[in-house]
């Protein structure tokens, strides 16, 4: 039986002149783990939006063609009835929260659809999502993994067959973000959910979907099974979409010839084993980078400590006499598991926050007795979240703002420079709010490099972005090397690190627990464990392969491992 | 000295962050959960507040008021009000009779008029404290259900709830987008006089503009949540009789209720009968 049927369906947003959803046949078997992929804007979210019924009953528009949901016509069913069905997980989850503590929220649908037994539907959706133990906290008291497997607690109480879920993990670092697909896979193995995702990290993908479903504007391209659908390597770049690294790297080999052609592409570490195990590391490590020698102490911490205050009880201590040095012209990957205190430690260095103790200083000078605007010329941060940056009505507004209340005589054309470079001349007057994830993303680093500032320091930079706007950011950090000379960025990302970084400091607790190149980091399992990074998959492979390897990015890979 | 002074100000300044006032209403709506006030049923503390609320309107007994004021400072101190509840109560209640004492004394008045003064504020004190125990010692969702039990409509104790939910988010939003202000803007100097001055002419400026940006960022924000209510059912509950005897069931008087009530009745005739002795 089939959990979903689409038949020829068409749908546009209500003033919009071209379809967004064009002609969409679709089965979603009974008991499917789906991803759904495709480029920004190929109508991914609103094709799910249509399964929970949203559209056509609360977002109007043109609604052509059938959707039924376990056997019932969306059009003939209302919201709620829907919602018992279909249970909706949205991106931006923390704002689907309406409850005060664990227990309301994962019970509130329940308890507003009349169920009697709402409570216990509730601790069982908890118990089912892993939060068992939880229900009397507050919902503020959650980091981000748990506040996510809230929400998802929230839909699962209502016992719907359908589960959808829009970019579960985003925002997450790995160790939370395998959470979370543990617990989607024991709801769709142990209680037969069916499971869609929109999910572009396709590491994921390979390691816990059955079936992908490529969509191209608007269109449904096809939906395979996974191993099958992650062998069409080009027409997924083509979209953007990039396949697990391993399959990535037998795909180059097999085009240079070094790889049997016509033999499935492996998709994961395992399968890898397999594929590759006629190759050997011919080349010995990739040579280090080359100690460059000390310079000036741009950034530097002596003996800082921050707590906050907490809603109930003591203050919540963050650091505790934490001493770092970050010097002239170094590249930085700030990285530790959420909470680790990444974010904290930025704003303390552009002195939005205040140590209780000790001392921060910009270029030895303490922070404390500088004047703000010495400081916003030498220090800048991007901030993880590009809309907290809009402050004015237009990119331009808000690109020159900076420039212009600080009389820099030379403003108009030094922001017409940085529209010009960051491609954003078409959209300069547009809100900054209502562009795309990747066009915002650009804005705010315009912003943030407007006043040409020594010391860049960027917060999740490539958080909720694909993978080709990914690249893009990577190219612009590469291309502002002549303005900026020491860049910190923090970061879950791990291909962005082993890419760009050049010193790693891995934060725990709010103490730095590792620091070093990537070769000194990744090469210590002990770190990796106690911190739950997770290093590239090309490089788990690697080591898989000879434990002796150390490759970071796919060319490496491709370049190390020869016909033996 | 000088320096002394401005570390003080400083730290006042510090002090009185958006951060710090996000706190302060996270910690008056759910921080005291787990005292005496708190634990009471909700319906008889709306019982008790109309009396402490409304009666010492009507009464000029300066033995009463006194001790009906002594009452709720005791209930204020058990409901664990939150600091900045309580100062600006203080703030509000005697800028207000303190600006007539001086006023009166400015205008030839003397010391005979403290009496008159002392009932006015011992009636606006006790006033505000019950509203203050009331209204801050019970979390927003018990007294939401307090209020839909007397025939509130649903919407109205939802809105409460919500508001709660809502305000750290758009205190959050707020200071969000003052932090992009402070980061990005160039503030006049503020070593002199007149430098003060301006500085803050810019900072109501700055928060006046920041009315913009907060707007819409929660607006964006609330778009979700408004879609993710439709989901969740609350226009089903708010029409449907069934949740909301489901939500009420959870509501029972206990013996301390009782207790409660019977000490402050106790108290009240113990303040009235000493009040017609003098």
């Amino acid at each position: 039986m089939n959990a979903v049927e689409i038949n020829g369906l068409t749908y546009s947003y209500p003033g919009a002149a071209l379809p967004t959803l064009t002609d969409i046949s679709l089965r979603i078997e009974k008991g499917d783990f789906l991803a759904v992929v495709g480029n920004n804007g190929c109508g991914k979210s609103t094709l799910c939006k249509v399964l929970n019924g949203l559209i056509p009953h609360f977002i109007t528009g043109e609604f052509q063609g059938e959707v039924r949901v376990g056997g019932a016509s969306t059009l003939d069913s209302d919201v709620g009835t829907l919602a018992q069905k279909v249970g909706y997980v949205y991106q931006d989850f923390e704002n689907q929260i309406v409850r005060p503590t664990v227990l309301d929220d994962a019970s509130y649908a329940c308890l507003n659809y009349a169920f009697p037994d709402y409570l216990e539907r509730g601790k069982k959706a908890l118990c089912q999502c892993g939060l068992e133990g939880r229900e009397e906290e507050y919902i503020w008291q959650l980091s981000g993994g748990q506040t996510h497997l809230l929400a998802l607690a929230g839909a699962v109480s209502l016992s719907p067959d359908v589960l959808i879920l829009d970019e579960p993990i985003a925002q997450l670092d790995p160790m939370h973000a395998d959470r979370i697909y543990e617990v989607l896979r024991e709801l769709n193995q142990k209680h037969g959910k069916t499971i869609v995702v929109i999910e572009h990290h396709t590491e994921y993908i390979a390691d816990y979907c059955r079936h992908v479903l490529l969509m191209k504007d608007g269109q449904v391209q096809w939906l395979l099974p996974t191993g099958e659908a992650l062998q069409h390597v080009a027409e997924l770049e083509a979209c953007n979409i990039f396949p697990p690294q391993v399959t990535q790297a037998a795909y180059r080999l097999q085009k240079e010839g070094k790889l049997p052609s016509g033999a499935p592409l492996p998709t994961t570490v395992e399968e890898g084993r397999a594929a590759f195990s006629a190759l050997r590391c011919r080349l010995g490590a990739a040579p280090a980078p080359a100690p460059r020698p000390a310079g000036q102490r741009a950034v530097s911490f002596q003996d800082v400590s921050l707590s906050y205050r907490s809603v109930k009880g003591e203050p919540r201590t963050i650091f505790d006499g934490l001493n770092l040095d970050i010097r002239k012209g170094e590249k930085v990957a700030l990285i530790g598991s959420n909470g680790a205190g990444k974010s904290t430690l930025m704003k303390l260095m552009v002195g939005l926050l205040r140590p209780q103790s000790g001392t921060i200083s910009l270029f030895d000078e303490p922070i404390g007795a500088k004047k703000a605007e010495d400081l916003s010329r030498q220090i800048s941060l991007v901030y993880q979240n590009p809309e907290e940056m809009f402050i004015k009505d237009s990119i331009r507004a808000d690109i020159s703002y900076a420039m212009q209340v600080r009389g820099l005589p030379d403003w108009q054309a030094r922001t017409d420079a940085l529209l010009e470079r960051f491609q954003l001349i078409k959209l300069q007057d547009r809100d900054g709010r209502l562009m795309s994830g990747g066009q915002m993303r650009r804005a705010s680093l315009a912003i943030g490099v407007a006043l040409e500032p020594g010391i860049l320091l960027l917060d999740e930079p490539t958080a909720n972005l694909d993978i080709a706007t990914r690249r893009e950011i990577v190219g612009v950090l590469e291309d502002m090397k002549d303005i900026i000379q020491t860049a910190v960025i923090a970061t879950h990302d791990m291909q962005l690190v082993c890419q760009w970084a050049e010193r790693i400091i891995v934060l725990r607790g709010g103490r730095v627990v590792a620091d070093g190149t990537r070769d000194e980091i990744f090469a210590r399992q002990d770190l990796v464990d106690l911190v739950g990074i997770r290093p590239p998959e090309i490089f788990s492979m690697a080591r898989a392969l000879d434990p002796q390897a150390l490759c970071y990015t796919v060319e490496e890979f491709t370049n190390c491992f020869q016909e033996a | 000295m000088e320096h002394m002074m401005s570390k003080l100000s400083e730290s006042i300044l510090d002090k009185f962050s958006m951060d710090f006032l996000r706190s302060q209403v996270l910690k008056n709506a759910y921080g005291n959960d787990d005292t005496v006030i708190a634990a009471l049923d909700p319906r008889i503390l709306i019982v008790w507040y109309l009396f402490f609320g409304v009666v010492p309107w009507f009464v000029n007994d300066l033995s009463f008021l006194l001790g009906c004021f002594l009452l709720v400072m005791v209930t204020t101190l058990l409901a664990h009000v939150a600091g900045l509840v309580l100062f600006l109560f203080a703030l509000g209640v005697f800028s207000q009779t303190g600006y007539l004492f001086l006023a009166t004394l400015l205008f030839g008045g003397d010391a005979s008029a403290i009496p008159p003064l002392l009932v006015l504020t011992l009636k606006v004190a006790t006033i505000s404290l019950a509203s203050v125990t009331v209204f801050s010692g019970l979390d927003p969702d018990r007294l939401s259900n307090g209020l839909m039990w007397y025939g509130c409509p649903e919407r109205l104790s939802f809105s409460i709830c919500y508001a709660y939910r809502m305000l750290p988010m758009l205190m959050e939003e707020f200071q969000n987008v003052l932090l992009s202000y402070r980061l990005r803007g160039n503030p006049p100097a503020h070593d002199t006089l007149w430098g003060k001055v301006r500085y803050l002419i810019y900072q109501v400026k700055i928060i006046m503009e920041s009315f913009y940006p907060l707007m819409l960022n929660t607006a964006k924000r609330s778009r979700t949540t408004v879609e993710a209510l439709e989901l969740r059912g609350y226009r089903y509950a708010a029409v449907n009789k069934t949740v909301k005897k489901i939500k009420l069931s959870a509501l029972k008087v206990s013996y301390n209720d009782l207790l409660f009530l019977a000490l402050s009745a106790l108290w009240v005739a113990l303040c009235i009968f000493c009040s017609t002795l003098f």
